[in-house]
């Protein structure tokens, strides 16, 4: 899966995605609440269109359906849904009961993303022990019937448009600075077969037309500049493109720079790739707490007793002075 | 296999729901809700990095913000209720004037619509059989 992966880079905006953003906008600003609400069914129709334009332009799927694919689409949507869920209701209970939907969802993501401890450490207190704090301040400060709190928003369209601009804005970068590698991948695979051919025309047949094989390498060096050794692509490249230009073509001559082509762009792909994660993601997790970042967890102790403190003598009620 | 921009994609979504929500709600307890979710983006974007670099430093930076947002839970709900003792609502409206000396005041224009008056308890007649009452026959 790729994310926003026909939308080619000199393109200021992919219309998929402007799509999904206007709906994205339209949703929110129509449901967040008024005194007199506005057309729900129309709001919740432009929602649902947003999510499922979203799932298929801004995260194309591509690949075979494995249970991670099936599993990330569902707690990335019921992530989506429960925040917009959050943000639309009008009564602040059932905001916290959609925020526990959100914090579980996000949950679920941690666990794909081999962090098992943080996913349970962040269900007991999040889930547990904030969100029922919420529910206990919420019991205490009900308000029945209309209120100013609930049913008011401070002007929905031009927040929802502000905050859907900025959405727009960070998923062009992360488009931009996270390209697709396949076709990285399948011209570093060419080169590796041509430098292993003895004569120039079994290169020329490994790697096809030498000048348009040059341009779809520089094409690729620029794409993945977010990675230094983007730089070693351009200048194998330049160096291929001289042995070329030669009168005589030796195959020594090409082989060089092939190789050096294939050493750069293996380097770019394997920034790309995951490293493994130490095995045992709590023993791992308590000998980095302990050992680096001793100092943290002092002060993160400290800071709790701080804030203890702060809560109790905030809201202790100033008792009169016995006379 | 999923790239790493689409778990971003998803914390940079959560994030900006946030922060509509914290700029347009007006409920201080829905306020921080938004921002808690804001947080919840940012720590999925610490995660999958984590995995990216395959270190623990962002799985490190993330438990800090669990403890950071237990705190700050904690502390913004004792000025919620202390809020809430001042004025007996929840409205951050209510509180304009702590704002900047040159913003325009915010005045509600759009009247609530007529709430449908509330109906009384009902009051059913008692239906059914009297039991019978045990007889007193004797005393002996």
């Amino acid at each position: 899966m790729t994310l926003l992966a026909d939308a080619p880079l000199n393109d200021p905006l992919a219309p998929g995605l402007l799509v999904t953003l206007v709906l994205g906008a339209a949703g929110i600003g129509i449901l967040l609440p008024r005194p007199k609400r506005g057309p729900v069914l129309a709001g919740l129709l432009c929602g649902v269109a947003a999510l499922v334009m979203a799932g298929f332009t801004v995260v194309t799927p591509d690949g075979p359906v494995t249970p991670e694919v099936v599993l990330f689409y569902a707690f990335a949507g019921f992530a989506i849904v429960g925040g917009a869920m959050m943000l639309i209701q009008r009564s602040p209970a059932r905001a916290a009961i959609s925020f526990t939907l959100v914090i579980t969802s996000t949950c679920g993501l941690f666990l794909l993303q081999a962090a098992p401890f943080l996913m349970a450490a962040t269900i007991i207190i999040y889930a547990g022990a904030i969100i029922v704090t919420f529910l206990f301040v919420l019991m205490m400060s009900q308000q029945t019937g209309y209120s100013d709190a609930d049913d008011r928003t401070r002007e929905p369209f031009l927040a929802a448009f502000a905050g859907f601009i900025l959405l727009g804005a960070l998923l062009l970068v992360l488009h931009r600075a996270y390209p697709s590698t396949d076709r990285l991948a399948e011209l570093v695979d060419d080169a590796n077969r041509a430098k292993s051919r003895t004569s120039t025309a079994d290169m020329f047949r490994e790697i096809g037309d030498p000048k348009e094989y040059l341009a779809e390498v520089r094409t690729e060096a620029l794409r993945h500049h977010s990675s230094p050794a983007y730089e070693g692509m351009l200048s194998a490249a330049e160096n291929l493109e001289g042995a070329l230009a030669g009168p005589n073509v030796n195959a020594e001559d090409v082989r060089r720079p092939l190789g050096e082509l294939a050493d750069a762009g293996n380097a770019v792909l394997a920034e790309r790739q995951r490293k493994p994660l130490p095995a045992g993601n709590v023993a791992a997790l308590g000998t980095t707490l302990f050992s680096d970042y001793l100092l943290a967890v002092e002060l993160g102790g400290v800071l709790l007793l701080v804030a203890t403190i702060g809560a109790i003598a905030i809201t202790h009620r100033r008792t009169e002075a016995r006379a | 296999m999923i790239p790493l921009s689409n778990y971003l994609a998803v914390g940079a979504a959560l994030f900006v729901l946030g922060m509509i929500g914290f700029l347009t709600r007006r409920n201080l307890i829905i306020m921080f809700l938004c921002a808690e979710m804001m947080l919840q983006g940012v720590a999925i974007n610490l995660v999958a990095f984590a995995r990216q670099h395959g270190n623990l430093q962002g799985q490190v930076f993330t438990l800090f913000l669990i403890t950071v947002a237990a705190c700050e839970a904690g502390l913004a709900l004792a000025l919620v209720l202390m809020l809430y003792r001042g004025k007996r609502s929840l409205d951050v409206s209510l509180w304009q004037d702590l704002r900047e000396p040159g913003v325009e005041a915010n005045v509600d224009l759009e009247p609530f619509p007529e709430a449908a008056p509330e109906e009384p308890l009902p009051r059913l007649t008692p239906a059914g059989v009297e039991p019978a009452q045990p007889r007193e026959d004797s005393y002996v």
